[in-house]
């Protein structure tokens, strides 16, 4: 069932998009706590329990929503680092970019993201992915770090 | 020694030649060529008018030396054993100086280079060689200056080459600028289209949360009535204007992304069956051609040299084009053919391509349009069909990198015929999987 402990971690520069995002997951029924980041180094910062997040709670499960386009580090970046680190290797990443470019997409999967997911032009898909977004974490396994 | 006889045998595979000795040194002295005759040990016995003039000496300067007086320095210690080598071989006559350049010696010291055949004369047990040498500075000179030209020229054809090469390579890759400017500048802005999306969806469904308390009976009529007039009249209608705007420009987006990714893909470089192709593509256009009442004629096309996905993109673009521009005042045909082997657009003769050809009855385009045709984001006839005006200019890209051209012929309220080129299947090169190069990327 659905697990409210996880917090979702959004990674996002522009804040138009990381409030539409937040809206459209509150809509989608998440009920999750959403911690919301402007730039790869600050997602790194809080996975890592760095910086700003050296007293976060160590043991919460996290969810990473992570656009590839940020300033500092992007997407691509953050995921690299995350893959490369045994603690943090099994963390559920979500990619979310306006680029359908088949070869991006073939990259992240390589690298390791588990979802994919493009912000489309149109709204409504959008809407719609971030709909099957809030089904995907009712089925999805949370790594047992707890 | 034996005097040297009143007859000369010559040999030859002609009968021997006799002739009295006044008579031989008149012929050895008409010679412009040197003619030295030597003996064995290489002493010098003849030496003709022809040798005074090209050496220098006079007969009676040089008629009982050695040969090797006439060679330069360098050459002579060598000598004695390569004249053995010939008067013992089987050869009776040698062509000196096939392989290198030979050199003479003057009297003055100073060399020239020669050409110099020598010949064996057996008589009566003695071997006689003779040589006739003859002097290639002219010769040589003129060798030279034409290898000198034909160096020069290679020079240049090089240049000239590489120049054209290098054209082509800037062209290439202002090509690959453009497209990835195009390309990147379509992405950034969908960034913030995605905003612009949102935001007014979600407007409109505040719009619409704020019409249903709207309805609570417990606001005053009046204020109800202003509201609802402000939130339809105003808001709702302002937020659809919006959104329209918003649409339109996200497909203007799209549809530039296309074209970029038109320029961008790998092509593959195959035998494609164009038949099957076209027959994919009017089967497709099913719906379109039946609601319209048109026929879609396809003749005989003769197999390409391309990418199988790109060829159809293609001729789904043209035959959907001449289906939506179709006249409704006349029954469509919309035919699709090949002339092979036939002119290009300037009438020039193609031999590596064959034309393709989608001919409609339809609209027409207007001279005055015809050369905007292929620009991204031209439309003639909006009110048509949708679209952003892409269509041809992807098609051209597409048949720029397959190697083939595109060009167009129509009459204003007639119709209109799309040619379109693209290489043939030729039998000198194996079908292969090759792919058509990108244009050259930098990074």
């Amino acid at each position: 069932m659905k697990d409210e402990s996880i917090v979702i971690l959004l990674a996002e520069d522009d804040d138009g998009h990381a409030e539409l995002i937040q809206r459209n997951l509150k809509r989608a029924g998440v009920a999750n706590e959403i911690v919301r980041v402007c730039d790869g180094q600050e997602a790194l910062d809080f996975m890592q329990q760095k910086g700003a997040y050296t007293d976060r709670a160590p043991q919460t499960p996290v969810l990473l929503l992570l656009d590839i386009n940020m300033p500092k580090v992007d997407g691509i970046g953050v995921l690299q680092a995350l893959k490369a680190d045994p603690k943090s290797v099994k963390v559920p990443v979500i990619m979310l970019t306006t680029t359908d470019d088949p070869r991006e997409v073939e990259r992240c999967y390589q690298l390791g993201c588990n979802v994919y997911i493009t912000k489309p032009v149109q709204y409504q898909e959008f809407v719609d992915a971030l709909t099957r977004l809030g089904m995907f974490l009712e089925i999805i396994k949370f790594p047992a770090n707890k | 020694m034996e005097p040297h006889s009143q007859e000369y045998s010559v040999a030859s595979p002609l009968p021997s030649l006799r002739v009295s000795p006044e008579r031989l040194a008149e012929i050895l002295d008409i010679a412009e060529d040197a003619i030295i005759t030597v003996t064995l040990s290489r002493e010098i016995i003849l030496f003709n008018r022809g040798a005074t003039k090209i050496f220098g000496y006079t007969p009676a300067e040089v008629l009982g030396r050695t040969l090797e007086d006439l060679l330069p320095v360098a050459f002579r210690a060598a000598h004695p054993s390569q004249v053995d080598g010939f008067a013992r071989g089987p050869d009776v006559s040698r062509v000196m100086g096939d392989r290198r350049v030979v050199f003479g010696r003057r009297k003055d010291g100073s060399e020239f280079p020669a050409e110099i055949t020598i010949s064996r004369l057996e008589r009566g047990g003695e071997t006689l060689l003779t040589a006739i040498v003859r002097d290639a500075t002219a010769r040589k000179q003129y060798e030279d200056a034409i290898l000198r030209m034909n160096q020069e020229l290679e020079e240049r054809v090089k240049l000239r080459t590489a120049e054209l090469a290098d054209r082509n390579l800037q062209l290439a890759q202002k090509n690959e600028e453009n497209e990835m400017f195009v390309y990147s500048v379509s992405h950034d802005l969908r960034s913030p289209l995605v905003n612009l999306e949102g935001f007014s969806d979600e407007l409109r469904l505040g719009s619409r949360d704020l019409d249903k308390l709207l309805q609570d009976d417990q606001i005053p009529t009046e204020i109800r009535k202003k509201a609802t007039e402000l939130l339809q009249g105003s808001m709702v209608e302002s937020i659809d204007f919006i959104r329209t705007a918003v649409s339109r420009l996200s497909r203007i987006i799209d549809a530039l992304l296309r074209l970029s990714r038109s320029g961008r893909v790998v092509y593959r470089s195959q035998e494609v069956d164009v038949n099957a192709i076209v027959k994919r593509v009017v089967e497709a256009l099913r719906a379109t051609s039946s609601e319209k009442q048109a026929e879609v004629i396809v003749g005989a096309l003769p197999p390409a040299r391309g990418d199988a996905t790109a060829v159809e993109q293609v001729f789904a673009n043209l035959i959907g084009n001449a289906l939506n521009y179709l006249d409704p005042a006349r029954p469509g045909r919309v035919e699709v053919g090949c002339r092979q082997g036939c002119s290009g657009p300037d009438g020039e003769i193609e031999l590596e391509r064959n034309t393709y050809y989608v001919k409609d009855n339809g609209l027409g385009i207007p001279a005055a349009h015809q050369d905007k045709l292929f620009r991204a984001l031209q439309r003639l006839h909006p009110e048509k069909a949708p679209g952003e005006g892409i269509g041809l200019a992807i098609v051209r890209r597409i048949l720029e990198r397959l190697g083939g051209k595109i060009w167009v012929e129509s009459v204003a309220g007639q119709g209109t015929v799309f040619f379109f080129s693209l290489p043939i299947v030729s039998n000198d090169r194996p079908e292969s999987s090759e792919e058509i190069p990108l244009p050259q990327r930098s990074s």
